[in-house]
């Protein structure tokens, strides 16, 4: 299809929204109408522009990367190689790019595969840049172009880049064939996605496609170029430019978390104290600067005046006011505060938060925070029991009449004696994790479990000569309800059906600690039946 | 059932009404009698007419106490006031609910403006500048969502369905943007796009061919739009496929700086995102949590209001109220299926009980004019009825006239009203030491253990079950009042004059011991300057002795215990040792059982046994038990059955079904003389009747009563279901 019959079709889709304006804007006329400036789509217009040694500053430790770039990317009339970054995540990348061309001024159309998530979004937001397209409320938010298919997408871009192209040479001052970069981000994604394969391919090979001189493209990669060669194929190969972690210079990370900073000098004072253990954990930037955050906020709580530039005594003095907090934050990987309005109540709920780390998890508090009913309690610790014990091991540990206690000790002393041939089995489950179990196991170990205990109950009763009635019921009543709550809590997990048995399978997802936690809410003795070696 | 809480409108529960009225809650299915096979030359079509009258078809037990010529209107009278009682038990409970969640939502309110503001200040971009795709290159290293978690600590989510709903209502009116996403738009099946596309359908309101995100940002910069913050509220977390809400966070992370998106995410347990999103999704998100009441302290708000605070006419007995209790605890755990009990408890009071009309009329400001007003245009059978009562019966001097039962009604309500005070007070108290007020509720209802206190005073000894197995708070053991009459002795001063407080709060109409604690309360207040004015003096003298605050105090902590047991041996009378309580007080926790639980295969059962009873057609009589070829073929077949044990035998099973679907048909035929014709017929007879019996034994075995033949023993199927 070319690209008129695109066009043509696009109005036709509109025909709700305004149709008096539409065809102006979408014909290829209209861009050209639209006084559009060369620097137009890229930032580069509204800001001020870069100095070569401002850029160097802005981005510390990238001085190599970015004379790279800036060498490969060349001058603005002379047509370029593609280029691909690639480098883990936060090291800098799209920053640098974005910078770069800041430093450049030069037009460019930038697209993130993670915004864009699929090919037809990709496509037309490339399109919608190249010709100066907004998405409005008047237009109906839709792009210029409808487009959804690799090939379609070559062609449109053709027209789009020669189009963009005769609008810049009207505008500026009559060079001849100034570059247009498209920058693709997050290329990786790609993969993932439906015939992704094709698409990179394509992607990798639009310089050949296009035959189109003018056009310099630039991808950013968190994968390794080898995961793009068989794409790449035997289209122009790339170069490529390599962006390290931040691994060895602690200077680079200090200058870089110190960026935008209220008071670089307190900043300074305070990455001096936190940067060098931190960095023995991590020296991921993003990683750093949230676990710092908090920690500056309670550093600068001791302080009156968050202006003030620390001499030797005040330092000594946040230091301590600070050290308490260090080792808790090194520890936390996702803290949630709680939030309370008046300022007493926040500062009485850190004071008791941080006496409740102190103590930390070795006794943390017996207490369940998470409400369920009985039925669904007794069916969690049965699930978690089906998930890690043996299924052999069931018929050892409960017999169906739910038998006392004597009964169960002789029956697991004759398992004592078999239990050197079942190591290798202990080893499998501790290795393989939580196992999965049909449901008519979980009920079975359900109700022997409160069986037993029922059988107990009854016992009791007995002797104080007043039987009760309802706890029976209650606890065999809506099973499935309680197990369908306790699968939609994550408590639970549903597998895929198993291919040979043809039921569904399930699996428990809770931690000994809480099922331990359970089981002690309901005095129910969970270690006499866990299986260990 | 979370619309018996919120959506219904009290206008119009006559719906709910009518089936309880029928007396059969649970019907799976009506086997339908089938007519009689038309004989061959057609006749009257009189004769072969069937009457079935359903309109008798449900005697409850309300209807054999009827009494008076006019009962229709009674039964009117009832529904009205049903109608009445619950519309008041409804606005209160929603009225409860709503209070108790409006200072969450307001700090939710605060925190969303403040994380606006840091927002806006730090890099929120003017609103041409959204539209370009690329990330600005402000150096901002976190993009970080500010997420408020709203912790329910419940497994069970059904009770905050209605809460969330409120916050998005709350938070929509204070003119900020809200969107909705459920566990549904984050599914795997639809991936990112499926969330995307609701959150543009809502906020946007247009539903493009394709869900992107520049066309949210490109709505937030039209001027209408821009500068107020785009709430997503994610009710269920824990219900969200996790791969797409990950997705979704890491993208709308990248719009950080054009898009002020906040969102409130509902979540079971602190530590849930933290075992749920991958790490890279969770460092975008900026946490803060808040908590919602939990389910015991909306029970106990629920309880205070609906059950104690009984200005509805209606309340339970003892037996209803454990029942309650452990279906709470021990069944369900939520608030919702504990108000839809509550609900079918009433249903079920007013439709049994005759008298319960009049409690409209407690209801009045002036209920003791109203009452005696009501009671003398009573009917005699009427007036009968209410002094046959069990609880009247028990007083020896009935004088069973209308005055009587007025005066008897407006003492109840006075009973009932300090009875409540009571409760409240034991609850201030039971408060501290974190006791659940339904625990105090069912012992106060009790009538043994009042009975027990009333006789020796030593309240130490009344103790049911010494100790329970399954679980300390499943098994009600009744001891919470002597717990709360033993903290009281040991509690601080300050604590003290603080429950003394709410007691003289309580006990306002309750002229004679609201004097006795305000004197209490002097005296505390005197010792508790005392003992500050001690501490100042002989602090280090304490340090040694610190059990030893101060005689005065323990005396009053005394005198406070003394007082508190007195009002309980006074006025802590359960409801169910007054008269006509029946009229009130809901106590049949039998029916409440079968109605909320049920027993759906005994029901299926008898259904099939007896549906003679159910289907009254005149063509057989409903006394003897006979089969008729009429019945329908699985009532036919399971009746068969019976006569079986574990096993049954297919051949045998079959031959007694076509003998006695053909003995209806012999009848007929051995007037006319047997034909060729005929004889043709009876062939295809058999084919039909084994059709018949085929289908009929996969219906059983559908309801579950059968299984089907297993390889070993092909001839016989298995009876599943024994007995009634």
């Amino acid at each position: 299809m070319t690209a008129e019959g695109m066009i043509l079709r696009t109005p036709t889709r509109r025909i709700t929204r305004s149709s008096a304006v539409t065809p102006s804007k979408t014909s290829p006329l209209s861009p050209p109408s639209v006084p559009c400036p060369a620097a137009e789509p890229s930032s580069s217009g509204d800001r001020d522009p870069l100095s070569l040694d401002e850029l160097l500053s802005l981005l510390p430790g990238r001085k190599p990367q970015i004379l790279e770039l800036l060498r490969l990317i060349g001058p603005s009339n002379s047509p370029m190689l593609p280029v691909l970054l690639y480098g883990g995540p936060w090291t800098g990348k799209t920053a640098t790019v974005l910078r770069v061309f800041q430093h450049l001024r030069r037009r460019f159309v930038y697209a993130s595969c993670r915004s864009c998530y699929c090919p037809r979004i990709l496509f037309e937001t490339v399109l919608d840049q190249l010709l100066c397209h907004k998405r409005r409320r008047e237009n109906g938010y839709w792009s210029a172009k409808r487009c959804d298919k690799p090939a379609n997408f070559v062609d449109l871009l053709r027209d789009a880049l020669i189009q963009a192209t005769s609008a810049q040479k009207s505008c500026s001052s009559g060079e001849n064939d100034q570059m247009i970069y498209l920058i693709f981000d997050n290329v990786e994604l790609i993969r993932s996605w439906d015939k992704g394969s094709l698409i990179l391919q394509m992607l990798f090979r639009i310089p050949d496609l296009l035959k189109v001189r003018n056009v310099g493209l630039i991808y950013i990669s968190c994968a390794l170029p080898d995961a793009y060669y068989s794409m790449v194929g035997s289209s122009l190969e790339p170069s490529y430019i390599y962006f390290p972690d931040y691994n060895y210079s602690l200077d680079d990370i200090h200058n870089i978390l110190i960026r935008n900073q209220v008071n670089p000098k307190l900043y300074s004072c305070f990455l001096s104290v936190v940067l060098k253990p931190f960095s023995r954990i991590t020296r991921r930037i993003d990683e750093l600067a949230i676990a710092f955050k908090p920690l500056f906020k309670k550093y600068c709580e001791a302080l009156t005046d968050p202006r003030l530039i620390p001499d030797e005594a005040a330092k000594r003095r946040l230091f301590d006011h600070l050290q308490p907090h260090l080792t808790i934050s090194m520890n936390e990987i996702f803290n949630v505060p709680s939030w309370s309005s008046s300022e007493i109540d926040k500062e009485r709920s850190i004071n008791q938060r941080g006496k409740l780390r102190n103590l930390s998890g070795k006794e943390a508090s017996g207490e369940l925070d998470i409400h369920m009913s009985l039925s669904a309690k007794y069916l969690l610790i049965s699930a978690f029991l089906a998930s890690r014990n043996p299924a052999t091991l069931d018929g050892a540990l409960f017999d169906s009449t739910g038998g006392s206690d004597n009964n169960r000790k002789r029956k697991r002393k004759s398992f004592q004696t078999s239990m050197d041939k079942q190591d290798n089995l202990a080893e499998e489950i501790l290795i393989k994790g939580p196992g999965t179990f049909p449901l008519e196991r979980l009920l079975v170990i359900f109700q022997c479990i409160t069986s037993t205990v029922e059988y107990e109950a009854e016992e009791v009763q007995l002797e104080n000569g007043e039987p009760t009635e309802g706890s029976h019921a209650h606890l065999m009543s809506d099973v499935l309800l309680q197990l369908s709550t306790l699968c939609n809590a994550n408590f639970i997990c549903k597998s895929n059906s198993c291919p040979l048995e043809g039921s569904r399978r399930y699996r428990s997802m809770i931690d000994e600690d809480m099922a331990f936690k359970v089981a002690r809410r309901v005095n129910f003795p969970l270690s006499k039946y866990i299986y260990r070696r | 059932m979370p619309s018996s809480a919120s959506s219904e409108p009290p206008s119009s529960p006559s719906t709910n009404t009518a089936a309880p009225a029928t007396g059969d809650d649970l019907q799976p299915f009506f086997i339908l009698h089938k007519a009689l096979p038309r004989r061959p030359e057609k006749k009257a079509p009189a004769s072969a007419k069937r009457k079935i009258d359903l309109s008798t078809s449900s005697p409850t037990s309300a209807d054999k106490l009827a009494v008076g010529p006019n009962h229709a209107t009674y039964e009117q009278l009832r529904l009205d006031a049903f109608n009445i009682v619950w519309s008041k038990i409804d606005s209160t409970i929603n009225e409860v609910l709503r209070q108790i969640n409006v200072s969450v939502f307001d700090e939710v309110h605060k925190w969303v403006l403040e994380s606006f503001s840091v927002i806006k200040s730090c890099n929120l971009t003017s609103a041409p500048e959204i539209h370009s795709q690329h990330p600005l290159g402000n150096d901002v290293i976190c993009k970080q969502i500010p997420t408020a978690m709203l912790l329910t600590k419940n497994a069970e989510f059904v009770d905050y369905l209605l809460t969330f709903q409120e916050l998005r209502d709350y938070l929509k009116s204070m003119g900020f943007h809200v969107s909705n996403l459920s566990a549904l738009d984050f599914s795997a099946k639809y991936g990112i796009a499926g969330c995307l596309r609701s959150l543009l359908r809502q906020l946007v309101m247009v539903t493009p061919d394709v869900a992107d995100v520049s066309v949210l940002s490109s709505w937030y910069s039209e001027p209408d739009n821009y500068n107020r913050p785009i709430i997503i509220a994610i009710d269920d977390v824990e219900r969200c496929s996790d791969s797409v809400l990950a997705d979704f966070i890491r993208m709308l992370s990248d719009w950080v700086s054009k898009l002020p998106v906040i969102f409130v995410m509902g979540v079971a347990s602190s530590n849930t995102a933290r075992k749920f999103l991958p790490s890279d999704a969770l460092q975008h998100l900026q946490p803060c949590e808040f908590t919602l009441a939990s389910p015991f302290q909306r029970m106990n708000a629920l309880v205070e209001a609906v059950l104690v605070k009984s200005c509805c006419g209606f309340t339970v007995g003892h037996e209803v109220a454990v029942f309650l209790r452990n279906y709470f605890l021990g069944h369900d755990a939520t608030i919702t299926s504990f108000i839809k009990a509550l609900k079918l408890a009433c249903t079920k009071h007013f439709s049994m009980e005759t008298l319960s009309f009049l409690v409209v009329h407690m209801l009045d400001i002036n209920y003791e004019v109203s009452l005696l007003g009501k009671c003398k245009l009573l009917p005699v059978p009427v007036l009968t009825h209410a002094f046959d009562l069990p609880s009247c019966k028990r007083e020896k001097d009935t004088k069973s006239n209308s005055d009587d039962l007025a005066t008897g009604l407006s003492e109840l309500r006075r009973l009932l009203k300090n009875w409540a005070s009571v409760i409240l007070c034991l609850y201030e108290v039971g408060k501290l030491k974190k006791m659940q007020l339904l625990d105090i509720f069912c012992e106060a209802t009790d009538l043994r253990l009042s009975s027990l206190r009333s006789s020796n005073n030593k309240l130490d000894r009344v103790s049911l079950s010494s100790k329970n197995l399954i679980d300390g708070r499943l098994a009600f053991h009744g001891r919470s009042i002597t717990q709360i009459i033993n903290t009281l002795r040991e509690l601080p001063v300050a604590s003290l004059s603080k429950v003394l407080d709410l007691w003289s709060v309580h006990t306002e109409e309750m002229d004679e011991i609201h004097d006795k604690i305000q004197e209490l309360h002097l005296m505390v207040q005197s010792t508790k300057s005392g003992t500050s004015f001690q501490e100042k003096q002989i602090d280090c003298h304490r340090m040694k002795n610190p059990s030893g605050v101060g005689k005065t105090s323990f005396l009053v902590n005394d005198k406070a215990a003394a007082l508190l047991g007195d009002m309980v041996r006074k006025f802590l009378i359960p409801v169910e040792s007054r008269r006509f309580h029946e009229v009130v007080c809901f106590r049949d926790v039998g029916t409440l059982r079968t109605a909320l639980i049920g027993n759906p295969r005994r029901e299926i059962q008898v259904n099939l046994l007896k549906s003679k009873s159910y289907i009254r057609c005149s063509c057989c009589s409903s006394s003897d038990n006979a089969l008729s070829p009429t019945m329908h073929d699985s009532s036919v077949m399971y009746n068969l059955a019976q006569e079986y044990g574990d096993l049954i035998n297919l051949r045998d099973w079959y031959h007694a079904f076509r003998e006695t679907v053909l003995r209806g048909r012999n009848k007929l035929k051995c007037r006319s003389p047997v034909s060729k014709k005929a004889r043709l017929a009876s062939e295809s007879d058999e084919a039909s009747i084994q059709a018949r019996f085929c289908s009929a034994v996969i219906e059983l075995q559908i309801t579950g009563l059968l299984r089907m033949p297993s390889k070993r023993r092909p001839d016989f199927v298995q009876r599943i279901a024994f007995g009634l």
